[in-house]
């Protein structure tokens, strides 16, 4: 529990995560109203447009939800705060466990923050271009619940990914590119093999992805790669030299 | 505050076929200084990582009171280290930090004025690290290592950047540090200051210990510059 309290600190004593946070709701904003306001209107009147509105600020969550998990330990590599971090508590596995647990809370807090505010927003638009509602309580409730499951997995996830990178930018430009490129290049590529993957899995939580695994399937498969990848990460700083 | 004994054995580091560290022992004793003295690249810096179980050394121990620094129930209550001048976060305050280390190392938030008074930090204390200068830093550094009160000092040039009056301040803390006890490790290329803080000296040059004797004899009445030179170039030249 020290190294929690410890990261909580660490979080609450720099603008960070603040800075993350604006951007991330800013993006949400962004991305819900264009696709909000630019969808034809026959277009908005269906079920699964009005989902893709809704899913296009979910999303959000669970990248900024890595990224702050990589934040956690790529930031400690960059500023050198990991000397004093390890000589004050000497035992890794107990201080990466804890960067962990407090990962996955914060990605649950992005998770949720996003798809409550891609929610509302889409919400207010339908309304705007007075569209009839066709979201139900069911839709919206296993978004946002999903959405903040995926960010507190996805943020272990990106701890693991900084920790075994260790190079901040590096980190960063990776999970971009994996979100942004690589599963959108395999879900047309090989569309069997992507619904296997963590931003597939992400959605399919989230009760947004057709044709792809159910939500505990899914859910449960997103955890074992988290676990790994934390394992894997564990496992690697365990055996680095901090110079 | 209880004694305790430092004792380094055959401290190795091979980076594949080149030694940084090769069989480096010593003892550090309660109640004195020793100064910890090498050319650049001698592997000071390398083997004050291994004694704190940051490097892993490929050979040998460091033992605080018979155990290993990970093993210790309270590392930060036992020792206390300086390693580099630049280990903060820029945007966090100097009080901050010493509250994220105070967590970390399960100690209780009352001493930080203490610590903070002690180095001279306590009116920059809520300013960020960025704005500190070089010497503001050190002094955080410190009060950082001395926020466990501990039994140990290792201290990897706690001097750089301190102004004249900063020098003196380190060496009267040095001074009562050991007098209550203290085990302290001071590495340093300031001979002279050194040689006016220090019982004992322990040289390493390429890895290699080439000295671990108390200050007088190495000496041997001449200056601490001219007999590090006279030690030191035989393995360098």
């Amino acid at each position: 529990m020290t190294v929690v309290r410890a990261e909580v600190l660490k979080l609450r004593t720099t603008r960070t995560m603040l800075w993350l946070l604006l951007a991330m709701l800013g993006l949400v904003v962004l991305a819900v109203t264009l696709h909000g306001l630019g969808l034809a209107l026959e277009d908005v009147s269906k079920h699964p447009t009005q989902m893709r509105i809704f899913i296009a600020g979910q999303n959000l969550g669970s990248v900024f939800a890595a990224l702050a998990g990589a934040a956690a330990v790529t930031s400690e590599f960059r500023y050198g705060t990991i000397r004093p971090t390890l000589v004050a508590a000497p035992d890794r596995s107990t201080v990466m466990l804890g960067k962990a647990g407090t990962s996955a809370l914060v990605g649950f807090a992005l998770g949720l923050l996003a798809t409550v505010s891609a929610a509302a927003l889409t919400l207010g638009l339908l309304h705007m271009r007075d569209v009839t509602v066709l979201l139900d309580h069911d839709d919206l409730l296993h978004g946002i619940l999903g959405g903040a499951a995926d960010g507190a997995l996805w943020a272990v996830l990106g701890l693991g990914i900084g920790g075994l990178m260790r190079n901040q930018v590096g980190a960063i430009i990776g999970i971009f590119v994996w979100v942004q490129v690589i599963e959108n290049l395999l879900i047309d590529s090989a569309p069997k093999v992507s619904s296997y993957l963590p931003g597939a899995l992400a959605q399919a939580v989230a009760g947004s992805r057709q044709g792809s695994l159910g939500t505990a399937p899914a859910l449960s498969l997103l955890a074992l790669y988290a676990a790994v990848v934390l394992a894997a990460c564990v496992a690697r700083i365990r055996r680095t030299d901090v110079a | 505050m209880t004694n305790v004994e430092v004792e380094v054995r055959g401290l190795t580091k091979t980076y594949g076929n080149r030694a940084v560290v090769a069989d480096v022992s010593f003892n550090l004793s309660p109640g004195t200084v020793t100064g910890f003295l090498g050319p650049n690249g001698a592997g000071k810096s390398t083997t004050l990582r291994m004694m704190l179980g940051l490097v892993e050394p490929t050979a040998g121990v460091t033992l605080f009171g018979g155990r290993a620094y990970r093993d210790l129930a309270s590392p930060a209550r036992t020792v206390g280290a300086v390693l580099e001048s630049g280990d903060f976060h820029p945007r966090r305050s100097g009080y901050n930090h010493l509250r994220v280390i105070a967590a970390l190392a399960g100690l209780d938030e009352h001493p930080i004025g203490g610590v903070l008074a002690t180095v001279g930090l306590t009116k920059a204390a809520h300013r960020q690290v960025r704005t500190y200068s070089l010497g503001m830093r050190q002094r955080l550094g410190l009060a950082a290592a001395l926020l466990g009160n501990p039994q140990v000092l290792l201290l990897d040039e706690p001097a750089n950047g301190l102004d004249p009056a900063g020098v003196a301040w380190l060496r009267s803390l040095l001074q009562d540090f050991t007098a209550n006890g203290g085990t302290a490790l001071v590495s340093s290329h300031l001979l002279a200051e050194l040689s006016q803080s220090v019982d004992r000296v322990v040289v390493i040059s390429e890895g290699r210990l080439l000295a671990d004797t108390d200050l007088k004899s190495l000496q041997d009445g001449r200056s601490l510059e001219e007999a590090y030179l006279a030690l030191t170039s035989g393995v360098t030249a």
